[in-house]
């Protein structure tokens, strides 16, 4: 005989219409709570299209949607049993779906049912399976929330719903099967019984109450009631989809298909020169770009954002998730809320644009746009900034094309005993203004230079031509500066005919390669990081080195916005370093606290950034610390000899770390 | 109501000067040029009364100086002041105190300003002298040194810095002149609508000759920088480092040790 089963068996098609009537109610009940939540997030907010390259959108979704990627790698036990929750019942609703199709469809229709067979035994194990899975992680889940009560999680009267309805949902449907089981196949047909291992089980316990009075031949009749009951659970539980945190299974995809696709953390560049423009960067809610707003829809309060935040946890007032929380919760009144009333001046000034906030959410929110829009606000409406010091370092910019405030004439002194090709250069090097003014990075830039020459590149810099590539002051908010800066340096790199460039500093990089083309510099000036550009030559390079042990700090603009991991650790490792990773590495790096144009502010809040850094460098008990950013560099050097315990670690940057050792 | 502010466009101290050809002035190629930071105080003083008194107020900026300082003024006119009047002159170096202050009185008269705000002196020539023979010319009182200012229908009550740390508080009638020193208010960052808006306020181009500066009473014949007199030098390395090189300096050039 085949393996199969009636499909209906003991409730019959005659329910089915109420069962569709019922399913149809439910729809629409979670189209109504679904409704009222998205006209609260929509209509309001600046437009922006998140709607084109539509296949690679829903591509992106799927990808990070099925394989629950970025709820796993930071969400810990918790993360992992989301994703067997997730998977299960997802096989649970692909299952559903088969009956219904071929119930209604293929056999109704055609006469054609697949479910037998083979296929008819792995459909059995599997839905087994992923229910199984979904309950104990379901367990798992709520032991956790409700017992375990992990600090700061906002749990409420709809969370309670949501986990009992799941629980149920699974423990009936296993009552279904254990009894249909019981009556059709225990004892008669335990070689398709066992297909179905978690269904056998409760048949098992059916078999065994028949010693206690229940007659085999009430089974249908208790089977039909566990049938019902098990169905209006699953609408129950379907139904409040729309109206708890389930809301989230459409909100979640929907954020990533809205993801912003252009290249990981480039900013809107603002048209400055639109007459009819009142307002620059947001002040009130609905200054910021709907996008925005839907993402407080789409958050569901992990705490990831929080607990990660380098801000935060050195004791800053900034809190990322309650940002995106408050800005959900002021749109009940209107999109009007001033967005300072929302967040303290200090906290939006606190962020340092590190991006590990974005890393790490499982729903694909965008908190470091919204802050500098925020900031724009500040800046360019209001003329606010974190302190006189960072005016100063503005004035200095402006004035001096550098925030240091050294004299623009002394920008190429530091390579005044070095020959520089002035004509038919292979690369130009664009020095920023740390390597070119602050003695510690001048170093760096010698040693780059020198690495270059060993390896017969003809180098160039633009000396005094060269300004402040702006990125600072468009970290800070002051995005007419930065687009100043911005228009004279491409009009400067153009002038050289450079068709290559090269940088030592991840933000002068990120800013010329991704945001300056927005205001126009040559889409053939290719533009690259000493990081890859060194890391490609590695065969070049003479290994025979004694080992030594080194630990890597990604900065944040090579890292997370650059996507540059493996090539520095390759390179180092061809140099005969082994690399001792720091507690926090790679994507998940910890920002040394320059980020964000804080390199040009005082720290006055809380502990410091670079100390807490420092301190995860000095715990690795590496002999250097290889960084190759001069703000990573000026705020490391600090950072490891400040803290108590007194261990030495050298500050060096991958140019002269490479400098040093061919 | 009607204010002046006088304000001066000064290189950057940060530069490294070099004597021009002549020998009386620096060389001004490759030098930032910025507005004088005692004049900043001058403008946010002069801009916050008239945020204070109303749109009715109305604020001029006065520069004397080659076309670069139309930068400058249009800094003051971008921090909120209304218009702006360059005193084109292509060599502002040699001309001496009482020159400049006999063409800013000559712009000044008949025009009725209530208040003149600059100042307390200029950052490269630092001679402190043209605010009061403005108030001298155009027969304006005079407060220098000030410190903290306030006015009302007329009555101007400012606190000036004496010397010591000592603090005198002054009560005087419009029209007067200003000189505002350090610590007088904290001049404000320019907005972006502001910067737009300033780009297309009046700017009045006046030549230098206009306003009969008279002969210089002082002439620079000369200038020299002073001689370098040995460099200090900075030790690097770990302090074990650093103490051995001190070490053996002391041993070099003193013989102490």
């Amino acid at each position: 005989m085949e393996s199969t089963r009636e499909i209906y068996w003991n409730v019959g098609r005659e329910g089915l219409v109420d069962m569709y009537l019922l399913a149809l109610a439910t729809a629409g009940f979670i189209f109504l709570g679904m409704y009222r939540f998205w006209s609260r997030l929509a209509g309001n907010g600046k437009p922006v299209v998140r709607t084109d390259h539509i296949r690679a959108r829903l591509a992106f979704m799927a990808r990070n949607v099925l394989f629950q990627g970025k709820t796993i790698k930071t969400g810990g036990v918790g993360g992992l049993a989301h994703a067997f929750l997730f998977w299960g019942f997802c096989i649970l609703t692909i299952g559903t779906t088969l009956v219904f199709i071929q119930d209604d469809f293929t056999d109704r229709l055609f006469g054609f049912k697949f479910l037998t067979g083979g296929f008819y035994l792995l459909f059995s194990l599997a839905l087994d399976l992923g229910g199984l899975f979904a309950m104990l992680a379901l367990i798992f889940l709520s032991i956790r929330r409700f017992i375990g009560l992990p600090e700061g999680y906002d749990t409420g009267f709809g969370d309670m719903l949501i986990h009992i309805l799941l629980f149920l949902a699974l423990f009936t449907g296993f009552m279904v099967e254990g009894a249909r089981i019981a009556f059709t196949e225990y004892r008669s047909n335990m070689e398709l019984a066992y297909w179905s291992p978690v269904g056998l089980f409760f048949a098992g316990m059916f078999d065994a109450t028949w010693f206690h009075g229940i007659l085999p031949s009430e089974l249908p009749a208790i089977h039909k009631a566990l049938w019902w009951i098990h169905l209006y659970i699953c609408m129950a539980f379907l139904g409040v989809i729309g109206w708890t945190r389930l809301r989230h299974v459409i909100m979640i995809p929907a954020n990533f298909i809205y993801a912003d696709m252009e290249q990981n953390g480039k900013l809107v560049t603002l048209d400055l020169e639109d007459e009819n423009a009142q307002q620059f960067g947001a002040a009130k809610v609905g200054d910021l770009l709907w996008k925005d707003l839907f993402d407080s829809g789409a958050c569901v309060t992990c705490l990831r954002c929080q607990d990660h935040c380098p801000a935060h946890f050195t004791h800053k007032p900034l809190d990322p998730m309650q940002m995106v929380k408050d800005i959900g919760g002021s749109l009940s009144n209107g999109a009007d809320t001033p967005l300072t009333e929302l967040m303290s001046e200090d906290a939006v000034w606190s962020c340092l644009t590190c991006r590990l906030c974005q890393q790490v959410c499982p729903a694909q929110v965008e908190h470091v746009p919204k802050i500098i829009d925020i900031r724009r606000n500040l800046v360019l409406m209001e003329g606010k900034f974190p302190g006189d010091e960072v005016v100063r370092a503005m004035e200095s910019i402006e004035i001096s094309g550098n925030p240091l405030g050294y004299a623009p004439s002394l920008r190429g002194d530091w390579a005044e005993k070095l020959e520089l090709s002035t004509e038919n250069m292979d690369v130009l090097y664009f020095t920023g203004c740390y390597a070119s003014y602050d003695r510690r990075n001048m170093k760096v830039a010698r040693s780059f230079v020198s690495v270059l020459q060993k390896l017969g590149v003809k180098v160039g810099i633009m000396g005094k031509k060269e300004k402040c590539c702006g990125e600072p002051a468009r970290k800070i908010g002051n995005e007419y500066l930065y687009q100043n800066m911005a228009k004279e340096n491409i009009e400067a790199i153009h002038a050289t005919g450079a068709k290559k460039i090269l940088t030592t500093c991840p933000h002068c990089y990120f800013t010329l390669d991704k945001e300056y083309r927005d205001l126009g510099l040559d889409p053939a000036v290719e533009v690259e990081h000493h990081t890859t550009f060194l890391a490609a030559l590695s065969d070049k390079f003479n290994s025979g080195n004694d080992p030594i042990n080194v630990t890597y700090h990604d900065s944040c603009y090579m890292g997370r916005y650059s996507g540059v991991f493996d090539q520095p650790r390759a390179l180092l490792a061809s140099l005969g370093a082994r690399v001792l990773e720091m507690e926090k590495n790679r994507e998940l790096s910890f920002c040394c606290g320059g980020g964000g144009g804080r390199i040009l502010a005082e720290e006055k809040l809380g502990i410091r950034v670079n100390n807490t850094r420092g301190l995860m460098a000095l715990e690795t008990e590496a002999e250097v610390l290889v960084s190759n950013c001069p703000f990573c560099m000026a705020m490391l050097e600090d950072g490891v000899a400040t803290p108590k315990p007194v261990k030495k670690i050298r500050c060096v940057d991958l140019a002269e770390f490479l400098d040093e050792r061919i | 109501m009607k204010i002046l502010v006088c304000i001066k466009q000064v290189p950057d101290l940060e530069t490294r000067f070099k004597l021009n050809a002549a020998g009386d002035w620096f060389e001004e190629a490759d030098v930032a040029f910025r507005m004088n930071e005692y004049d900043e105080f001058a403008v946010e003083e002069a801009v916050a009364l008239k945020g204070k008194l109303g749109a009715e107020t109305d604020v001029t900026i006065l520069s004397i100086g080659p076309d670069r300082v139309k930068e400058t003024i249009k800094k003051a006119l971008a921090m909120g002041a209304d218009r702006g009047a360059h005193i084109q002159d292509d060599e502002p170096h040699r001309k001496d105190p009482a020159q400049v202050a006999a063409m800013i009185a000559a712009y000044a008269k008949e025009k009725e300003f209530d208040l003149v705000f600059m100042g307390l002196q200029s950052q490269d020539r630092g001679s402190a002298q043209v605010g009061p023979l403005v108030a001298l010319n155009l027969g304006f009182n005079l407060v220098t040194t000030v410190v903290g200012f306030e006015y009302d229908s007329g009555q101007v009550t400012a606190r000036r810095e004496l010397e010591g740390g000592l603090k005198a508080v002054v009560k005087t009638r419009a029209p007067a002149v200003i000189t505002c020193q350090l610590g007088l208010n904290k001049p404000r960052y320019p907005t972006l609508p502001n910067i737009m808006k300033a780009k297309k306020k009046e700017l009045l181009t006046i030549p230098a000759a206009d306003l009969a500066p008279g002969d210089a009473l002082n002439i620079v014949e000369r200038a020299a920088p002073p001689e370098r007199k040995g460099a200090g030098v900075v030790l690097e390395g770990d302090a074990a480092e650093v103490a051995d090189k001190l070490i053996g300096m002391i041993r070099e050039k003193t013989g102490l040790i």
